[in-house]
């Protein structure tokens, strides 16, 4: 267990594909990538700990003359590529700019140069006798990023998601109202895929909230709108995927209808299960669990935070019914976890039914402690260490998270802190 | 965010504001019903005009905002639609005479921002008020005349249709009286006036200034949006806010009590009352812009200065 201060909002988290990496990425257009550590053998108890591996500034924040409006540097959201060779490769996205970055290292270093000295200066020429064969020696490791392509223009809303296609050629990136299809060796034109600007932007009702690529089908991607849609899209059946293939909706539930079921219903993340038969969204007040084959409704819907219903019109009022917290599965696809307020994360075991609410604060992560389950009370009988609604930070609230593809490792980004937990007892859920 | 101070007051309104359904057609709960939907409404607009982002808004919060507020004005016009059509003869000239008296008092602090007895507490009624302006043109049967406002009842009724005798100078007169909706009895609109003087000022002193302040950038920020969105849109809703609204205001004093939302969550977005002018300052570079033919605002300020100064002076 390990906790990790920071100066700024981190605002995505992502494990790469073996888990061996995690990237996060800030307000300030800063990615740090944590590697683990490998175990030991001279110390057992040790297993595998995050440390910082490399920082470097991806994106910096931009001035659009036309608009008179800056462009954040926020970093949104960070992809890994599937690994192919010595190098890692990531891509990390602002609003509107998308880049490819490069990731290698160096831990040997050429020495004994005929021309140059040992500090790069001209050597004198006249006291060169003989000649040598320059030889690689061992040095200290030096990570290096750079930059490989810059992706830009080709957004006018701001990039809410991308998604390396499964082809490891393509890759997706959405905005509110457009999906558009890259190829990553190429920068200066993408394909559009899904446009759903109405003629008259005064009909607008209905935005692009998320989208990912089907993990394994490398033709199928999903979106999720703001009203709780989800539109699985086959690029096979189309160029422009604005006719679903399917459709997913649940009908509104009558008996919880208030002003604020459209805002509550809107979906601010949607994930493919490992299996790529499921899908995983999370709106303002459940994650729900979709079967592929089944688009009437979902299959699992489990409640994040329910007491927070009747409190609906003061969270809109101070703007959290906007927020947007992503969810995650497990290795296994047996138990999705999302973030909540107050430093809470909630974990749903799919088989046993059982959840659990934990929550992220430097008390709580000292080395090898163990998290306590926390619960908050909505009134009624209260036990002793429970949380009551009305103390709930509102402030402290766990939008990213990510899991390790294998393990049970967790990252939890806590405003500016990142918290990585790991079960070391057992991968059974407790 | 959510205090303990304001959790008992909070509690107590919450359980009859919030979660439940409620229909418009039941009976006590329809107040509060109309309550919580005109206080979702005063937020809504707040949370549009009062945005001055270094960065591009969110397009998605915007279009969720406006979603909330068209639903809002599609079930106000519903209502408006089932309501009985009010007969000339049963005009209430009273109710006409005491907002009559009434309006002097409002504008006797032409300057003030804050103490303005009409607006009870949301901007709603104000730009309601905007409106007619532009219905004076577009219908004249209904709008050209004194709305008299009708006591008591939370439903609404729909405005009278005085015989059309009254001459330009009246009409104008009407528009100030629509400026000043008073409420259903004079007092609830001295106590409006003092409280709002009261707790509200603290806050309301900012807030215009903020929408003056808001007034270069909002013409950038409604050209930011595509396509105009949020010029398009936000005009859409002035100029379909009907006189329904302004009488709808009557049962707005109560929120001079109670606020179940602004008082859980601090100072940052209290409902202040904001005076026509301001709105009318803020609004005004937006007549500038090609906007849909029923823009509101015709009715320039050099024209309402002389109107409140022919009021203040009777």
């Amino acid at each position: 267990v390990g906790g990790r201060g920071g100066t700024d909002i981190i605002s995505t988290v992502e494990f790469n594909h073996t888990g061996e990496l995690l990237a996060t990425g800030d307000k300030g257009g800063r990615v740090v990538i944590f590697q683990r550590e490998p175990e030991s053998k001279n110390t057992p108890h040790s297993q595998g700990e995050y440390d910082v591996y490399s920082t470097f500034q991806s994106h910096e924040p931009e001035f659009d003359y036309l608009k008179s409006l800056e462009i954040e540097e926020k970093i949104n959201k960070i992809k890994w590529l599937p690994q192919q060779n010595a190098a890692h490769s990531l891509l990390s996205t602002n609003d509107k700019t998308i880049k490819l970055w490069k990731i290698t290292e160096r831990d040997k270093r050429p020495e004994g140069y005929n021309l140059k000295d040992e500090e790069g200066k001209l050597k004198d020429l006249s006291t060169v006798t003989s000649l040598q064969v320059p030889v690689l020696k061992p040095m200290d490791l030096m990570v290096e990023v750079s930059p490989r392509r810059v992706f830009a223009n080709g957004h006018t809303y701001h990039i809410n998601s991308i998604s390396v296609n499964s082809d490891c050629e393509t890759y997706m990136s959405a905005d509110d109202l457009r999906i558009n299809l890259w190829h990553l060796a190429i920068t200066d034109r993408s394909f559009n895929i899904v446009d759903i600007k109405p003629a008259n932007m005064e009909d607008l009702t209905e935005v692009i909230t998320a989208s990912e690529f089907h993990p394994h089908h490398c033709n199928l991607f999903v979106y999720s709108s703001s009203k709780g849609s989800l539109r699985l899209c086959d690029m096979r059946a189309a160029a422009l995927c604005d006719k679903h293939s399917k459709l997913f909706e649940e009908p509104e539930d009558p008996s919880n209808r208030s002003f604020f079921s459209e805002i509550i219903s809107s979906v601010s993340d949607v994930k493919f299960s490992h299996s790529g038969r499921y899908m995983l969204t999370r709106d303002y007040l459940t994650v729900k669990v979709w079967d592929l084959n089944m688009e009437a409704r979902p299959i699992e819907t489990y409640q994040v935070h329910d007491y927070l219903r009747s409190k609906l019109c003061s969270l809109y009022e101070n703007d959290c019914i906007f927020d947007k917290f992503e969810c995650a599965w497990n290795g296994s696809d047996s138990v999705i976890m999302t973030g909540a307020y107050n430093n809470f994360f909630r974990m749903f075991d799919r088989n046993t039914k059982r959840d659990v609410t934990l929550e992220a604060s430097r008390e709580s992560s000292k080395p090898r402690a163990v998290l306590k389950p926390r619960r908050v009370c909505a009134g009624g009988k209260r036990r002793r260490d429970d949380i009551s609604v009305d103390s709930l930070d509102f402030t402290k609230k766990i939008l990213h998270t990510a899991w390790h593809p294998a393990e049970n490792i967790i990252a939890i980004a806590a405003t500016n802190n990142l918290y990585i937990f790991q079960d070391k007892v057992s991968s059974e859920m407790h | 965010m959510l205090g303990k101070g304001g959790k008992r007051k909070f509690d107590e309104h919450e359980d009859g504001l919030e979660g439940k359904v409620l229909s418009p057609s039941d009976g006590p709960s329809k107040v509060s019903y109309t309550l919580q939907r005109q206080t979702i409404f005063n937020i809504s607009l707040m949370k549009l005009y009062n945005h001055r982002p270094l960065t591009e808004p969110s397009l998605q919060k915007t279009v969720l905002i406006n979603n909330m507020l068209r639903r809002i004005q599609e079930e106000l016009k519903q209502e408006g639609s089932l309501r009985p059509v009010f007969t000339p003869s049963a005009q209430p000239s009273d109710s006409l005479s005491d907002s009559y008296r009434e309006a002097p008092p409002a504008f006797s602090h032409p300057a003030s921002p804050p103490t303005h007895p009409c607006d009870l507490g949301s901007t709603t009624p104000l730009e309601a008020c905007l409106t007619p302006a532009s219905l004076l043109e577009d219908d004249d049967d209904t709008f050209c005349t004194s709305p008299a406002v009708q006591p008591a009842a939370p439903t609404k009724l729909s405005p009278p249709a005085l015989p059309p005798e009254k001459d330009s100078f009246s009409s104008a007169l009407d528009e100030i009286e629509e400026l000043c909706p008073t409420s259903t009895s004079t007092e609830a609109a001295v106590a409006a006036t003092d409280s709002s003087k009261g707790g509200a000022s603290e806050s309301s002193v900012p807030k215009p200034e903020g929408l003056q302040e808001g007034r270069p950038d909002d013409p950038k920020l409604m050209d930011s949006l595509p396509g105009n969105f949020e010029i398009t849109t936000s005009t859409g809703f002035l100029t379909d806010l009907t006189l329904d609204d302004i009488l709808f205001a009557d049962i707005d004093t109560s929120m001079y009590d109670f606020d179940p939302c602004t008082s859980a969550s601090g100072t940052a977005s209290k409902m202040a009352p904001v005076s026509a002018d301001d709105l009318l300052k803020t609004l005004a570079p937006y007549s500038s812009q090609p906007v849909a033919p029923s823009q509101p605002f015709k009715m320039d300020l050099t024209e309402l200065d002389h109107i409140m100064e022919v009021l203040v002076g009777s």
